[in-house]
């Protein structure tokens, strides 16, 4: 492991869990995508060490071929899920003119709630047998 | 087989009248009697007639051990006939009381759903099987207490009885699964044999006498009970005091001699039952509703019965059996002539329900039979078995235990005759004028209801057969008595004894004439109107326990759940972040992994690959951010040609190429640059979390390349894949062949998504 | 002028690159077993000469492409893929048991092929049929619904929705 993969790696994480964390669906989408680079690089040099590629009959040191395979369809799985992030923030682009992720409104409710009761320290017991 | 076969007619009678007889209650409800009458007299045949044993097994899941052993010995005979005799009359009296709409058909439902569970229940012949019956009958109570859905009583009682009855079926469950853990077994002649001892038969000795408890209300359980009673009356009389709660029972005096000399077990079980008979006995004499005194004496009694069946001594288990087929005639008599009397005028008040003394003497008449037998009195059949349950404790040791049981008991009798005689008093009692209007307004509805014969039958026939039973029973209690040895046997090998009529002067006789002479005194003075108590302290326990729980549930979600997605994927990162942190704290020494200094090309790459990835995050334009991935992309494909994977560096090329041509189409419609509007946490919380994880997962990358415990698989398939696959180029050949299962999912993954995209832009055209 | 000539491009492109692109993408497939390739660079490699064509042409075209189902070519994909991993079954082998056979071409020499090689072209008609799905969606149907949506947004309300 060199010192260059070693700073790429940092770089690249530390990027992408800058940017998951925005509400932007392109950027959120971005983030993503550089995120799956890092791994990519994790899982090559946790891996093996460089080398030849590999494929029988060259000579000298091959690398192992194993995490090679496995980033192989991760690459192109990848794809696969930032184009469907993309078609998602695309959507809500043409449906309501913005990208940005909102607050869950269920979620929201339920805090209210308990608030409500918190407050005014009624009992919860009807409520939640009642539907 | 037969009995599997009774177990299952019972439940396909439920079934049927769910689905597809709801229109039909009544035929539903007499196919249900004709089912109970076969069940009880397969029942009487094969098991009173035959001196052995007989049982069956079906296999359910043989890989874990676990079968359904039901076996019908005497203790089995006398509770299957209990559960089918019972059941079928109050079916009969149910026919009378209910209206024959939607409810009726629902309660006839799972009326023999329940029926078939409680059959299964007390047949089981290990505790598995016993649990699988035992979790049903807690459904079908719950949904039973429940008839009622627009009450909201009704509702809350049904969640408190199915909330205890259901944590004591885990604690059951618990005590199960260590049973089979340790000795492979849960039956019970099996565990009998292998005498359990130590900390493992202690742990699940307490979970079973938990799941005991809770089912048979006894104390500090014992809430649940009178709250169940707002189910309709032959509910209430059938689960609620005749079988459903006797389930502890059957399991105390199924396991009692298992666990008898297991740690705690006696104390527990006599001290429990004996302040659960004291207690319950006390409320009976105070409550005002007919109804809950009943409840309460049931409570009372079911102390009783966990006492007998504690202690163990060889009376005790023969006076415990026979006290459950008295208490459950008795009871089931009493529980259904207070609800004549409520149908027929309208009220369950103690100082009022005299008022039906002269509208119908018989039921009446029974009723008094019946209480007569609760408070012991000779010549009924409650004489003789309480009898015998002061003949065992007197003959008990007396140690600490047996004087606390006998000492116990004593007062809980007292308590019990007076709880009585109150009873008796109030509804002999002639100086009560029914409220006009009531009477108005019943009569009215009798008109429509009560004209017939036949629903006179069907209503007080069942309290006037109880009581017969209860007076014929106890004039002949030497001929019952001897059927009941075999049963006792059947639990305990030991068990001996008889009933009498007449045992001749002894101490338990002297002691019973104290005990009713005081009762008597106690039950007359007690005023029946006694001002209305307050919820019983273990309600407001559990409703307290219950909305604590429910507020806590509701903060906690408050907290966690802000429905903000960068906070969800900001605590995401940073428990991610910390538990690489842990496992580099734990693995410190192994971070000197050799880092070398790369190649001036590596270099000149890398840093082009951090440049891009930065510019990623800073430039606004979509645009230009989709650009830079690209860029990002390539300069790592360039990496991956480097590190000796030429077939990562095309596909990564490609890739990348694509990518940048999807987010150009998806970003065509959108404005040029994204928000600023963050609206979540300072940006330097975000860089803080960016920064840590930067750090964190490279360190951990160091410390795993030096953790290798392992070699790579690499060289076996370097060995294997010329010959086996094929191919030289092993990357593909671990894609296509050796790993093919993996890509076949992958490729499926790929579809799925292409898939998704194009409905998702299917849906927004519409 | 330059009308002109960017549609003899678009011509030129549409009648051979796709069928060039084809035979290169098919062998950097088969060619995938023993040297760098296989099915997902090949089929990658052809998506990108399908996105090249698009981006080439003017966007109705791409109902004229060679294949106009891509998600029949889906279908035929994941089975070739289950296909060759059931088929040893039926043989009496295990699943994704490979077979090789070995034939005596006279002139060219002995020609091997291994049944792993279906699989893998399996994989490669999977990925070309994503790329094209999603050209589909994204780059026809997509600017249709956008335009659509974006006058009556602006019919509607005078502005953005939000």
């Amino acid at each position: 492991m060199s010192v260059w993969e070693f700073a790429v790696i940092a770089v690249l994480f530390g990027v992408g869990a800058y940017m998951v964390t925005e509400r932007s669906l392109t950027r959120i989408a971005l983030g993503v995508g550089v995120l799956g680079n890092g791994v990519n690089v994790v899982i090559i040099t946790a891996g093996s060490n460089t080398g030849e590629a590999p494929i029988l009959g060259r000579t000298g040191d091959l690398t192992d071929p194993l995490p090679q395979a496995l980033v192989l369809t991760a690459i192109v799985i990848g794809f696969a899920l930032l184009t469907f992030l993309m078609t998602l923030a695309w959507r809500n682009w043409t449906l309501t003119h913005d990208d940005e992720v909102e607050d869950d409104v269920e979620d929201r409710m339920i805090a209210s709630r308990a608030e409500r009761m918190d407050k005014s320290g009624d009992q919860p017991h009807h409520e939640d047998v009642v539907p | 087989m037969m009995l599997f076969v009774a177990i299952f007619a019972q439940f396909a009678v439920g079934g049927l009248t769910l689905v597809g007889l709801r229109r039909r209650p009544a035929l539903a409800a007499a196919l249900g009697v004709v089912v109970l009458a076969c069940s009880a007299v397969l029942v009487a045949a094969r098991g009173i007639g035959g001196a052995e044993t007989s049982s069956y097994s079906v296999r359910w899941l043989p890989i874990l051990g676990f079968n359904l052993n039901v076996q019908l010995d005497g203790f089995a005979v006398v509770m299957a006939l209990l559960v089918s005799v019972l059941g079928a009359a109050v079916l009969v009296y149910s026919l009378a009381y209910f209206e024959h709409d939607g409810t009726y058909a629902r309660f006839v439902g799972l009326f023999m759903a329940f029926a078939g569970s409680m059959f299964g229940l007390v047949l089981a012949e290990d505790l598995f099987t016993m649990f699988v019956f035992w979790e049903l009958t807690s459904v079908w109570s719950f949904l039973l207490i429940g008839l009622n859905d627009k009450s909201t009583s009704a509702r809350q009682a049904a969640v408190r009885a199915l909330l205890t009855t259901g944590a004591g079926g885990l604690c059951l469950l618990a005590g199960v699964g260590i049973l089979q853990v340790q000795y492979g077994t849960t039956s019970f002649s099996e565990l009998l044999a292998a005498g359990p001892s130590g900390n493992f038969a202690h742990a699940a000795a307490i979970l079973l006498l938990l799941g005991a408890f809770t089912k048979s209300a006894q104390f500090p359980f014992h809430f649940w009970l009178p709250g169940a009673m707002a189910a309709p009356t032959p509910v209430s009389a059938y689960l609620h005091s005749a079988t459903m709660v006797k389930a502890g029972i059957v399991l105390l005096a199924r396991t009692s001699p298992i666990f008898a000399d297991v740690g705690v077990w006696r104390w527990w079980v006599v001290v429990a039952g004996v302040v659960t008979m004291v207690l319950g006995g006390w409320r009976a004499l105070r409550e005002v509703d007919a109804k809950l005194v009943l409840a309460y004496s049931t409570v009372s009694q079911l102390g009783l019965l966990t006492v007998l069946f504690g202690v163990g001594n060889r009376y005790a288990t023969y006076a415990g059996v026979a006290h459950i087929v008295a208490h459950a005639i008795f009871k089931v008599g009493l529980f259904l002539g207070v609800g004549v009397i409520d149908h027929e005028i309208g009220t369950r008040d103690v100082s009022k329900i005299g008022a039906a003394r002269r509208a119908m003497p018989t039921t009446t008449l029974a009723m008094v039979l019946s209480l007569l037998s609760m408070a012991g009195i000779i010549p009924l059949l409650g004489f003789a078995t309480k009898e015998k349950a002061l003949v065992a404790l007197l003959d008990l040791e007396r140690d600490a235990v047996g004087v606390v049981a006998l000492a116990g008991v004593v007062v809980g009798s007292v308590l019990s005759v007076a709880y009585s005689i109150r009873l008796l008093r109030a509804v002999l009692r002639s100086d009560v004028a029914p409220e006009r209007s009531q009477v108005a307004a019943h009569s009215s509805v009798d008109a429509d209801h009560h004209s017939s014969v036949a629903v006179r039958i069907a209503l007080s026939g069942p309290v006037v057969v109880a009581a017969a039973v209860s007076l014929a029973a106890g004039l002949t209690a030497a001929t019952v008595g001897s059927w009941l040895v075999a049963p006792s046997k059947s639990l305990d090998v030991n068990a001996v004894s008889k009933l009498a009529l007449w045992p001749g002067i002894n101490d338990a006789l002297i002691t019973s004439a104290i005990v009713i002479a005081v009762g008597a005194v106690i039950g007359w003075r007690a005023p029946l109107s006694q001002s209305a108590t307050s919820a019983a302290t273990g309600e407001r326990v559990f409703d307290g326990l219950y909305d604590t729980t429910m507020r806590l549930a509701k903060r906690i979600t408050a907290v966690t759940q802000s429905g903000s997605l960068p906070i969800y994927v900001g605590v995401t990162l940073l428990v991610a972040a910390g538990g690489l942190v842990a496992g580099l704290v734990i693995d410190a020494p192994r971070l000197t992994g050799g880092v070398s200094w790369g190649s001036p090309l590596e270099a000149l790459v890398s840093i082009v690959a951090m440049v891009l990835a930065v510019g990623v995050a800073v430039a606004r334009p979509r645009f230009a951010g989709a650009l830079f991935l690209g860029g990002v992309g390539y300069a790592i494909a360039v990496l991956f040609a480097m590190r000796g994977a030429p077939d990562l560096a095309t596909t990564q090329l490609l890739v990348e190429t694509l990518t940048i041509v999807v987010f150009l189409l998806a970003l065509r419609s959108m404005t040029q640059k994204t928000g600023t509007h963050v609206g979540w946490t300072p940006r330097v919380l975000r860089l803080g979390i960016a920064v840590g994880v930067g750090i964190v997962v490279p360190l951990f990358l160091l410390a795993a390349r030096a953790s290798r415990i392992r070699p790579s698989p690499a060289q076996e398939y370097f060995a294997r894949s010329l010959d086996e696959a094929g191919g030289r180029n092993v990357v593909n050949v671990i894609l296509v062949d050796f790993r093919g299962f993996d890509t076949m999912g992958e490729i499926v993954v790929l579809a799925v998504a292409a898939l998704g995209v194009v409905n998702l832009v299917r849906r927004a055209a519409r | 002028m330059k009308m002109r000539s960017s549609a003899i491009l678009s011509e030129l492109v549409d009648r051979w690159l796709t069928k060039v692109a084809t035979l290169i993408a098919v062998y950097v497939t088969f060619r995938g077993h023993n040297a760098p390739g296989g099915g997902f660079a090949g089929g990658l490699l052809l998506g990108a000469a399908f996105v090249l064509q698009f981006l080439a042409g003017d966007e109705p075209s791409i109902r004229r492409r060679p294949i106009r189902n891509p998600e029949m070519l889906l279908g035929v994909g994941l089975l070739a893929a289950f296909g060759t991993t059931l088929a040893p079954l039926i043989a009496g082998g295990s699943p994704l048991e490979s077979y090789i056979w070995k034939l005596d071409v006279p002139v060219i020499g002995e020609v091997k092929f291994v049944s792993s090689t279906l699989f893998d072209l399996g994989v490669f008609a999977v990925v070309v049929a994503v790329v094209l799905m999603i050209l589909r969606a994204l780059g026809t149907e997509g600017a249709g619904v956008s335009a659509h949506r974006g006058r009556a947004a602006s019919r509607d309300q005078g502005g953005a929705p939000r």
